[in-house]
């Protein structure tokens, strides 16, 4: 029987899996460092980082069992593959010790990432704190609106906000964003503070967030919600205390 | 047999007779429409989900196209929705889980020693009650102002999310031909899974014991068990939603206190096990390739059995992963991060073991084995991505992210389509006794390869630049065009290695080379019987006395401890008779078959009927209900048996 592909040189054939392995290693890490609106890994502030470390921890395990896996694999096709026809190799059925090694050893390490998971899902998990700043976000087919009970005008409403206008919130400071949609579910996602929370209609959803700097941090709706999902999009800027002030007063005559 | 029927011959069955006796001349149309073989109906639901596969795939190229660049017009946000609802949908329901039940139904009954399955008439109610749904969901499209190029496809999203589903949101009939059509899926998928299940425990040839049957039957025999679990709970969730949105009731609108998270829950209470309904047949398919082509045994038979099961069970635990960001809370998301987490173990158990088979084996390099390989490589990278969506914290920045939809498709394509593939390319000489085209089957593989890694990997990156699923367009500013565009070129490479391979397919179909019995030198029962098998499949049925019965009637261990052939040309012999002309041997033989129906068929049709009458006109339902119960009463009262 003919083995295939002897038209190519075989050097290059062997080559030609690590080539693309390497290609989409280079592409994908090349992806990490890029500066966009909503790269998850350029993060601005507490939620996002512990997020992100998360991924790593899971990342960097993920990429050494690929390549394990995936080298063997190659390994084992070159060394394995088929040289006389008529050999019949030893028809080894098992070894439970190895199969017991390869049950055992990823479940370990498996459960060794999993307590920081959990760790750090309590952490994120909590409360808001007492001194958090409060904004009440109104999710609705397809936009966004920001209520601040902080801030109010004589009558004792409530300053509101909608998308043109400009979203504010304080730097440095813990926002408690409390989630509410008036129609279907929506996910308030602003990626580089942190993961999204989804709004459901009829309950309130609280998300606490903190940018440690003042900057300007783009986000949109993440769960489907009908026929403009990709236009729900939002742009929060983040200032200190003072000029936020200063902002829900003007806004507020 | 036939005396069993004979003293009570209804004048339905009477009347009938003359239909049914064109239905066994093998040749016509007739006798397929009216088939119980198992063969001819895995035939159908292979050649089904192939076609819905390219129906699929078409939905899925507009929709690269229209995600190639920022901005982009080419299909407006209306049509964008209908297209994903119905890619995701088709994938799911009309190709993967067809594509799984044309194997199980065209292997199980040749691997396990029997002359077809437990029940052939509501085997052929499954095919058709299938193709009755697939057919109604597709012609949702019509039901808009297609002239005017408005789709009337569902737009609600395969996950079909409340409230999102209900008529305030999602108006049109869309959702209802999604709901409805799924119902039927379900209904069909329901009457496989008991088909298979009583198939495998109580048609098995002698001396098969349960731990002598191939992993193929072991996994069919778990998805039947997750199939018959699962599909109620889904059932359940529509059935609800048919009566929101047919009938106003209130169990998902939040304005009038029903709970959304309702939905969620019974959806991927489903759900997840249906991710392991798609994958636990592939995972059976490459575990028959990868012995067959390195010439070993399955590396380790009772793990990767009980990993199967051990998945099975597990698959039930963990559909919170799909909430995580849903405000279920710390608990809940910390229990089901675990045994999310640790489902990763029985998976990684069957991927080291496959490694095992290949390893020390003699590997030769056929499509089948191609297949078999990217299949293991492409689904240890989606089970990776996978590890990584499990982690909580991390997830709140993944889900709806297209990093998710970089992972299921590692899982869903990279694992079960390309097992699919395999099996094809395995079984083809099985069923045609031909050869499929050999540099044909490499140029699809690899072609299939490098467009599935270019389109899907780019994916994991846009996702983690914050890119959510869904969406119909972006900014150019968002950073995402590179890698959209990279997406969308991918997917023409797909496009082109499924071209190839029908290229082959009929190819091969035409002028493949013979095949013999068994061209694989294969270790299963399929393989010891002529190819095409005869309608009858086992003149008598085999004795097994070992796993791998039939590579052991053809090899033992000499006295040095090497595997030699038992003798020149024996391995055939013992087994079974050289083909010979059977066809008319079978009566001689007094092989009783079941005779052809068309009463599966005739209740089939009367779902989507029924579906029709509820969405447009009540007055067709019980004229559906009825043309089902004509279809029940008579497969009821027909005679199993023709006489003679």
């Amino acid at each position: 029987m003919k083995r295939p592909f002897t038209g190519f040189p075989p050097r290059l054939r062997r080559l030609i899996p690590a080539f693309i392995l390497v290609g989409l290693l280079a592409l994908f890490l090349s992806g990490c460092d890029t500066d966009t609106p909503q790269n998850t890994f350029d993060t601005k502030g507490e939620v996002a980082k512990k997020q992100a470390d998360i991924f790593f921890l899971a990342m960097w395990p993920a990429i050494a069992v690929m390549i394990l896996v995936l080298g063997g694999l190659v390994v084992i096709m070159l060394r394995f593959r088929e040289t006389d026809p008529q050999h019949i190799p030893p028809q080894v059925h098992g070894n439970t010790r190895l199969e017991l090694a390869w049950t055992i050893a990823p479940a370990i390490l498996l459960l060794a990432i999993g307590i920081p998971m959990v760790a750090t899902i309590y952490d994120l998990g909590r409360e808001p704190s007492e001194d958090a700043f409060r904004v009440d976000v109104i999710a609705q087919r397809f936009s966004w609106e920001f209520q601040y009970p902080e801030y109010t005008d004589e009558d004792g409403t409530p300053l509101s906000v909608f998308d043109q206008e400009g979203f504010h919130i304080p730097a440095g400071r813990e926002v408690a964003f409390y989630l509410e949609s008036v129609d279907v579910i929506h996910s308030f996602w602003l990626p580089k503070l942190g993961g999204k929370l989804d709004i459901v209609p009829g309950q309130t959803r609280v998300l606490w967030l903190r940018a440690d700097e003042p900057g300007s941090f783009s986000g949109q709706c993440a769960e489907f919600c009908g026929l403009n999902h990709a236009d729900m999009r939002m742009t929060v800027i983040a200032q200190p205390q003072a000029e936020l002030d200063a902002w829900a007063a003007e806004m507020l005559q | 047999m036939a005396s069993i029927a004979a003293p009570k011959r209804s004048p339905l069955s009477e009347a009938l007779k003359g239909v049914r006796h064109a239905a066994s001349d093998y040749g016509s149309i007739w006798s397929w429409i009216a088939t119980v073989d198992h063969k001819r109906i895995g035939v159908l639901y292979g050649v089904s989900a192939f076609i819905f596969f390219v129906v699929g795939g078409i939905e899925a190229l507009l929709l690269r196209v229209q995600l190639s660049q920022p901005d982009a017009n080419i299909l407006d946000p209306d049509a964008f929705n209908r297209l994903f609802t119905m890619h995701g949908t088709t994938m799911v329901f009309l190709v993967i889980m067809p594509m799984s039940s044309a194997f199980f139904n065209l292997m199980v009954p040749l691997m396990i020693g029997a002359r077809d399955v437990a029940f052939p008439r509501l085997n052929a109610f499954s095919y058709w009650t299938f193709l009755a749904g697939a057919i109604f969901l597709n012609a949702s499209f019509f039901t808009g102002d297609i002239l005017n190029g408005e789709l009337g496809a569902p737009d609600g999203g395969w996950f079909g999310y409340a409230p999102l589903n209900l008529p305030e949101f999602t108006g049109g009939h869309g959702m209802d031909f999604w709901m409805l059509g799924l119902q039927m899926f379900g209904i069909a998928s329901l009457a496989g899974g008991f088909n298979f299940i009583v198939t495998i425990l109580n048609m098995r040839a002698p001396g098969m014991t349960l731990f002598r049957m191939p992993v193929f039957v072991w996994m069919t025999l778990v998805t039947s068990f997750l199939v018959i679990f699962a599909m109620p709970v889904i059932a359940v969730a529509l059935f609800e939603l048919t009566f929101d949105r047919l009938f106003e009731a209130n169990f998902f609108s939040a304005e009038a206190g029903g709970n959304p998270l309702l939905w969620q829950h019974m959806f991927w209470l489903f759900g997840h096990p249906e991710v392991y309904i798609l994958i636990l047949p592939a995972f059976g398919i490459i575990s028959e390739i990868l012995p067959t082509f390195s010439r070993k045994p399955l590396f380790g038979y009772a793990f990767v059995v009980f990993s199967g099961v051990a998945i099975g069970f597990m698959s039930w635990g963990v559909w919170v992963h799909h909430m995580y960001t849903t405000g279920l809370g710390t608990v809940a998301n910390s229990a089901f991060g675990v045994t999310t987490i640790l489902i990763a173990v029985p998976t990684g158990v069957k991927i080291f073991n496959w490694m095992g088979t290949l390893w020390g084996g003699s590997i030769r390099f056929r499509a089948p084995l191609m297949f078999a390989v990217g299949t293991v490589a492409m689904f240890t990278i989606g089970g990776l991505s996978g590890v990584m969506h499990s982690m909580v914290p991390s997830d709140f920045q993944q889900q709806d992210s297209y990093f998710v939809v970089a992972h299921f498709h590692y899982v869903l394509f990279g694992g079960a389509i390309f097992a699919l593939f395999g099996g094809i390319y395995y079984w083809f000489p099985k069923f045609t006794g031909k050869l499929m085209n050999e540099p044909l089957g490499h140029l699809n593989f690899w072609l299939m390869l490098l467009g599935f890694n270019l389109t899907f990997f780019p994916m994991h990156v846009s996702g983690l630049l914050g890119m959510p699923r869904r969406i119909y367009t972006y900014n150019g500013e968002m950073g995402w065009d590179l890698w959209n565009l990279m997406s969308s070129v991918g997917a023409f490479f797909i496009a082109a290695s499924v071209l190839v391979f029908l290229v082959n397919f009929f190819y091969s179909l035409r002028r493949g080379k013979e095949s013999g019995p068994d061209p694989w030198d294969a270790r299963t029962l399929e393989w010891s019987i002529p190819s095409p098998p005869p309608e009858y499949n086992f003149k008598e049925i085999p004795t097994v006395n070992s796993r791998d019965h039939f590579w052991s009637t053809k090899y033992h261990e000499d006295e040095t401890g090497h595997v030699v052939p038992i003798l020149a040309g024996g391995a055939v012999e013992t087994a079974e008779p050289e083909p010979e002309p059977a066809e008319d041997d079978a009566h001689g033989h007094g092989i009783h078959l079941p005779s052809p129906s068309y009463m599966p068929l005739i209740a089939s049709i009367g779902f989507p009927v029924v579906a029709t009458g509820l969405i447009y006109d009540y007055a067709l339902v019980p004229v559906g209900f009825a043309l089902i119960l004509i279809g029940f009463f008579g497969w009821a009262m027909e005679p199993a048996t023709e006489e003679e």
